[in-house]
């Protein structure tokens, strides 16, 4: 495995080299063989950015994303294979079938965000994040008035003096829930910049693991401050 | 997918419900969450003489978490400290019988039980250290 270390240096958006399925040619093309213009399936190993032919960054060109992603739907599309092989059928149903997850998840900042945290989590299960105890006392505490709430008469004065106890707390949540997205969003673009100077002195590395944890962390309770705010709205309507 | 009879009673009827002063006596406090589903967890014990004499929880989370923290509590009193170490996900998933989708929850539940234990350890510890 020695010679299997690291291979950053030419991510030139190629698919996992391999063999064609039908003609045994070596597949440098995208999602077609060269020679016999097979179709050929997706590699297990392509991440979605390469299935589109993106970099690897958290900031995507929407447009670019959307055009390659009709471009590749049309090039998998059920009705151009129905006089093909069986096995033709079934590698373009699986290819479209695997870029619809891979377009949802990169069309969205924060699964594209998760995404991508996933790809680069050998680093980041390292780092140990400690569970925010304030935030979690205040999930808490409001399901707490949430349930005096729902126990409560709504016409009722204590009902009332709740929902707009509620009303409050829902405002604030997601006050702070954008602050986390923009709060993100800076750190999205440090990240781009630190891959695009493609740096791999120790300091660099350090700002990685710092950005990666930071991502982490607020993407977490993004999550926590989402389901409160999820529960409130239901219950207050 | 329907929940089990033994989780949706938990859920109806949740045992030891509530909580103590985290600086009490004797208490151990466990917070953990799940950033994947957004579930947080408090579990909290009551020791005397290396013995668990109660339990509370409160759950932010889906019925499945909420019994897990539930049956937590119920099974953590009247053990003692190194009993309820040993306490494993894997029972509670047995015994509310959780489908695969839900043992994230029995996880979450087993970290609080470690996290409230190592709390209260961690507590007396210091108090030990301290009378010296």
């Amino acid at each position: 495995m020695a010679h299997h270390t690291h291979t950053s240096g030419s991510r030139d958006l190629q698919m996992a080299r391999s063999m064609c399925w039908h003609c045994q040619s070596e597949v440098s093309g995208e999602y077609f063989c060269d020679r016999c213009v097979k179709v050929q399936p997706v590699s297990k190993e392509t991440d979605y950015f390469t299935c589109f032919g993106l970099p690897r960054r958290l900031t995507v060109d929407q447009s670019k994303l959307e055009a390659k992603f009709y471009e590749l739907s049309r090039a998998f599309h059920p009705d151009f294979y129905q006089n093909k092989s069986e096995a033709e059928q079934t590698i373009s149903l699986g290819n479209a079938a695997t870029l619809n997850t891979a377009y949802r998840t990169l069309r969205d900042p924060i699964q594209r965000a998760e995404y991508l945290l996933d790809l680069e989590a050998g680093s980041v299960k390292e780092i140990r994040t400690s569970p925010p105890s304030d935030l979690f006392e205040e999930i808490l505490e409001l399901q707490d008035t949430l349930e005096a709430y729902r126990a409560s008469e709504s016409a009722s004065e204590a009902g009332r003096t709740l929902r707009a106890q509620l009303v409050a707390e829902q405002a604030a949540l997601e006050g702070r829930k954008h602050e986390m997205e923009q709060q993100l969003q800076r750190l999205f673009t440090g990240w781009d910049a630190l891959q695009d100077r493609g740096d791999a002195a120790a300091q660099a590395r350090a700002e990685r693991d710092r950005l990666l944890k930071q991502m982490r962390d607020l993407l977490s309770n993004r999550t926590y401050v989402k389901n409160i705010v999820t529960d409130l709205v239901a219950t207050i309507g | 997918m329907a929940y089990s009879d033994k989780v949706v009673d938990h859920f109806n009827n949740p045992r030891n419900m509530g909580s103590f002063k985290k600086d009490e006596e004797g208490i151990g406090t466990g917070m953990v969450g799940a950033p994947e589903c957004g579930d947080v967890m408090k579990l909290q014990i009551k020791v005397q003489n290396d013995t668990i004499v109660d339990a509370k929880f409160k759950t932010f989370g889906c019925g499945s978490a909420i019994a897990s923290s539930s049956l937590a509590t119920e099974w953590l009193k009247g053990k003692t400290i190194e009993e309820a170490q040993q306490i494993k996900n894997t029972d509670i998933v047995q015994e509310l019988n959780l489908p695969p989708v839900k043992i994230h929850c029995s996880v979450l539940a087993e970290d609080a039980i470690k996290a409230a234990l190592a709390d209260y350890q961690k507590k007396s510890g210091d108090k030990t250290e301290a009378a010296q």
